[in-house]
C-alpha cells in the first residue's frame, strides 16, 4: 500500500530524488499512508477527546442557542412581528437575508462531496464529510428562517398539502411552496447523502468503542461487515446520490432566487438570478468550507495528517474562479440593467452604490471580489491555513451583505418614490441571526465528537490508488484506478 | 459433505496474495458461492477475481421516482380540480409551474428508495459463510469459506503458505 519510489532501472534511487520523494509525500496525503489501525485511532482519539475548552464553548453556545435564537424567538411570538424591523416598504428583512445565506453556505458538502466526486478530484477524500455536515447543519438553521418569518408558527401545518376540513390548499403555482419542497428534498438528500459513506466508519467506531457509544454506532453501522455485495451496493448507491443530488442542488438555490426572480420588483426580475444564485452559494460554502477546516485542523487531535496545506490551496483556487465567476454574473447583471435604462432600475442601482447604505454594497465588492482577487492568485497566501481562515470569513461577509443589497436595500427604493424607506434591522432580527450562527456551531461541535470526521476508508482507498511513478529525472504522483 | 467455516486474514498490502488464495480455494473445489470475501476498503471484484456482485438498488431507486413522480402528478393535476384555488384568471394546472413540483417530487423520490433500497438489503438475510472479525476494519481483507471437514488441513497449510493469517473459529462472530 506504500507509496512505491521507482528508482531508475539498474540504478539505485539517489540522495536527491529520496529527498524529492520525501516532499512529495509530506505535501499530499495520498502519498503519506499509514497503517489502517493507525489512521483509525487517530481519528476514534479526536473524535472522544474532549478538553475544557469544548466543553466551555458547547455550555456556552448551548446558553446563546437557548437565549439568543429559540428565547428570542419565543419572545416575538408572545408579542408579535411588530419587535422585528420589517415594515412598510421593506417586509423582508434580516430574516429572509439569513436564510437565503445559510442555504448558500450549504451547497458547500454537495459541491464538494458530489461534484468533486463526479470527477474524480483526489484531494476532496479526506473533508468530505466535514463538508456534508455543513449542508446538512445549515439546511437545519436555515429551514428554521421560513417558520421565524411566517409570524403565527403555530398555524404552519396550514402550508403543508393534505386534504383538510378548512378548504385550505398550497398554491403550488407559488415560489414559495417550491422554496418548501425543494429545501425538504435537499434536506432529506443531504441528510441521507452524509450517511451512506459513514455506514463502514461506523462499523470502525462501533469495532472501537464500549457502552453507550458502542450501542449507537453498532445501530448505525446497520449490522455492516464489509463483504463484497455490501460495498458493491453502498458504491452504486453513492454513485446515484452523487450524480441526483447535483441537480437537487442547483434546483434549491435557483428556487431561492426565484423567490425574488419572479416577482415584479424592480432589481428582483432577472433571467440570471438562478445561475448568479448558485455561483454565490457555491463561492459562500466553498469558503465556509476552509473556515471549518482551519478550526478542525487547529482544534482537534490529529487533523493536521488529514488536513494539509494542498487542501487549502486546491480550496483556494475553486474559491478564486467562483469569486471570477460571481464577479461575471454581477457585471452582466448590472450592466444590462444600467444599459436597459429602466428609470426604477436605475434608481435602485444609483441607491445601491450611492444611499446612506452604500457601504454594504462596497463591503459586497470588496470581500467578493477585491481581496479574493488579490490574495488568493498567490500560492504562498493560498498555503497559510491562518490567511486563508481570515479571507474565507471575509468571503462570507461579503456574501452576506450581497444578500443584504439584494433584499432589504432593494426592497426600500422601489417604482414610488413616496414609499421608499430604510430598513433598520432590530436587535431581536440580529439576535435570532446569531442564534442561528450559535445553533450550527454547536451542532457541528456536538457532531465532531460523535460522527469520524474523516472518512477513513475513502481516505486509505486513495492512498492505495496513489503512487510515485518515474519518469525521467524525477518522480510524480500517479492515480490508478481502483473501482 | 461435511464442511467448516473458516476465516483466513490478509493484510492490507497483500491484495495479490488474498487474490491468489481465493484462486487456491478454487483448485480445492470450494465454488465461488461457498467463499465471502469481507474487507475494510472496497475492493472490486476484478481485483480479487471473484463474480460480480448485484443488486436491485437502481431498480428500487427508479421505482421510488416514479413513485414520487406519480405523487407530483396527483398534486399537480388531481388535487387543484378537487381543492379549486383561482388566482387572478390563472390557469388551475399550468404545465410550467407543475415542471418545478415534479422535478423535487421525483428526485425525492428517487433519492430516499435509494437509501430504503441500501436499507432493506443491508437487512435482508445474504448467502454464503458468515462471519465478522474486528480487524477487517483495521484494513484487512477477510475470507470466509465452507471448507470440507477432509481437505481442511492440507487447505490451510496452503493458505498459511500464501501468508494468510487463519482466525481461529471462536473469535469469527456477528459484528
Amino acid at each position: 500500500m506504500a507509496a512505491d519510489v521507482k528508482p531508475f532501472i539498474g540504478s539505485k534511487a539517489s540522495p536527491h530524488q529520496e529527498s524529492e520523494a520525501d516532499e512529495l509525500r509530506k505535501e499530499h496525503l495520498m502519498l503519506d499512508p499509514m497503517p489502517r489501525d493507525e489512521m483509525n485511532q487517530m481519528v476514534m482519539e479526536a473524535m472522544t477527546t474532549t478538553t475544557r475548552n469544548w466543553w466551555a464553548w458547547v455550555i456556552g453556545l448551548g446558553l446563546a442557542v437557548a437565549v439568543l435564537l429559540f428565547g428570542v424567538w419565543g419572545y416575538m411570538i408572545a408579542t408579535g412581528m411588530g419587535v422585528a424591523g420589517i415594515r412598510r416598504p421593506v417586509f423582508w428583512g434580516i430574516f429572509i437575508v439569513t436564510f437565503v445565506f445559510w442555504i448558500g453556505i450549504s451547497h458547500a458538502g454537495t459541491f464538494v462531496s458530489a461534484i468533486l466526486r463526479v470527477f474524480k478530484a483526489e484531494f476532496r477524500r479526506p473533508f468530505t464529510r466535514a463538508a456534508e455536515l455543513m449542508t446538512t447543519f445549515g439546511l437545519a438553521a436555515g429551514a428554521l428562517y421560513p417558520l421565524i418569518h411566517l409570524g403565527r408558527v403555530w398555524v404552519f401545518y396550514w402550508m403543508v398539502p393534505y386534504p383538510n376540513a378548512r378548504w385550505l390548499w398550497p398554491n403550488f403555482r407559488s415560489a414559495l411552496v417550491w422554496d418548501f419542497l425543494a429545501i425538504t428534498t435537499y434536506l432529506l438528500s443531504s441528510t441521507i447523502y452524509l450517511f451512506l459513506p459513514l455506514i463502514p466508519d461506523m462499523a470502525m467506531a462501533r469495532d472501537r468503542s464500549t457502552g453507550w457509544r458502542h450501542f449507537i454506532y453498532k445501530l448505525l453501522a446497520l449490522g455492516w461487515r464489509g463483504t463484497e455485495a455490501e460495498w458493491f451496493r453502498l458504491r452504486k448507491a453513492i454513485s446515484i446520490f452523487a450524480f441526483a443530488i447535483i441537480p437537487v442542488m442547483f434546483s434549491v438555490h435557483t428556487i431561492v432566487s426565484w423567490d425574488f426572480a419572479v416577482s415584479m420588483v424592480s432589481g428582483w426580475q432577472s433571467s440570471i438570478f438562478g445561475p448568479y444564485f448558485i455561483i454565490g452559494a457555491i463561492l459562500s460554502g466553498v469558503s465556509a468550507v476552509v473556515t471549518i477546516l482551519y478550526i478542525l485542523r487547529s482544534t482537534m487531535k490529529h487533523m493536521d495528517y488529514f488536513i494539509r496545506k494542498e487542501h487549502f490551496d486546491a480550496l483556494g483556487k475553486l474559491i478564486l474562479i467562483f469569486s471570477m465567476a460571481w464577479a461575471y454574473f454581477f457585471f452582466n447583471e448590472y450592466i444590462l440593467a444600467w444599459y436597459g435604462g429602466d428609470a426604477a432600475l436605475k434608481q435602485v442601482l444609483t441607491l445601491h452604490a450611492t444611499g446612506p447604505s452604500a457601504w454594504v454594497w462596497y463591503t459586497m465588492l470588496i470581500c467578493n471580489v477585491a481581496i479574493p482577487w488579490l490574495f488568493l492568485w498567490n500560492k504562498k497566501v493560498r498555503r497559510t491555513p491562518w490567511l486563508m481562515f481570515i479571507i474565507t470569513i471575509l468571503v462570507n461577509v461579503g456574501m452576506y451583505a450581497e444578500r443584504y443589497t439584494i433584499i432589504p436595500l432593494t426592497l426600500g427604493h422601489q417604482r414610488s418614490p413616496f414609499d421608499w424607506g430604510i430598513y433598520n434591522p432590530t436587535i431581536i432580527e440580529v439576535s435570532i441571526a446569531l442564534g442561528t450562527l450559535c445553533l450550527f456551531i454547536f451542532l457541528y461541535l456536538i457532531a465532531s465528537r460523535i460522527i469520524p470526521l474523516v472518512p477513513i476508508w475513502e481516505v486509505q482507498e486513495g492512498q492505495m490508488s496513489h503512487t510515485l511513478r518515474k519518469v525521467g529525472k524525477t518522480e510524480i504522483p500517479s492515480v490508478t484506478e481502483l473501482e | 459433505m461435511e464442511t467448516n467455516v473458516r476465516m483466513i486474514l490478509f493484510k492490507e498490502d497483500q491484495v495479490d496474495q488474498a487474490s491468489e488464495a481465493i484462486e487456491t480455494l478454487h483448485h480445492h473445489g470450494i465454488s465461488d458461492k461457498d467463499i465471502s470475501v469481507i474487507s475494510g476498503v472496497p475492493f472490486s471484484e476484478k481485483i480479487l477475481g471473484r463474480p460480480m456482485s448485484w443488486t436491485r438498488v437502481p431498480q428500487i431507486a427508479v421505482a421510488g421516482a416514479l413513485f414520487g413522480f406519480i405523487i407530483a402528478m396527483l398534486l399537480n393535476f388531481l388535487v387543484p380540480n378537487l381543492y379549486k384555488l383561482s388566482v387572478g384568471g390563472m390557469p388551475l394546472t399550468p404545465i410550467p409551474t407543475s415542471i418545478v413540483v415534479t422535478f423535487e417530487l421525483t428526485m425525492l423520490g428517487l433519492l430516499i428508495s435509494t437509501f430504503l433500497g441500501v436499507f432493506i438489503e443491508m437487512l435482508s438475510p445474504s448467502f454464503g459463510p458468515k462471519g465478522y472479525h474486528p480487524k477487517i476494519s483495521d484494513g484487512y481483507i477477510g475470507i470466509l469459506f465452507n471448507c470440507p471437514t477432509h481437505a481442511d488441513e492440507d487447505t490451510c497449510f496452503e493458505l498459511q503458505d500464501l501468508g494468510a493469517e487463519i482466525v481461529d473459529v471462536s473469535e469469527v462472530k456477528q459484528p
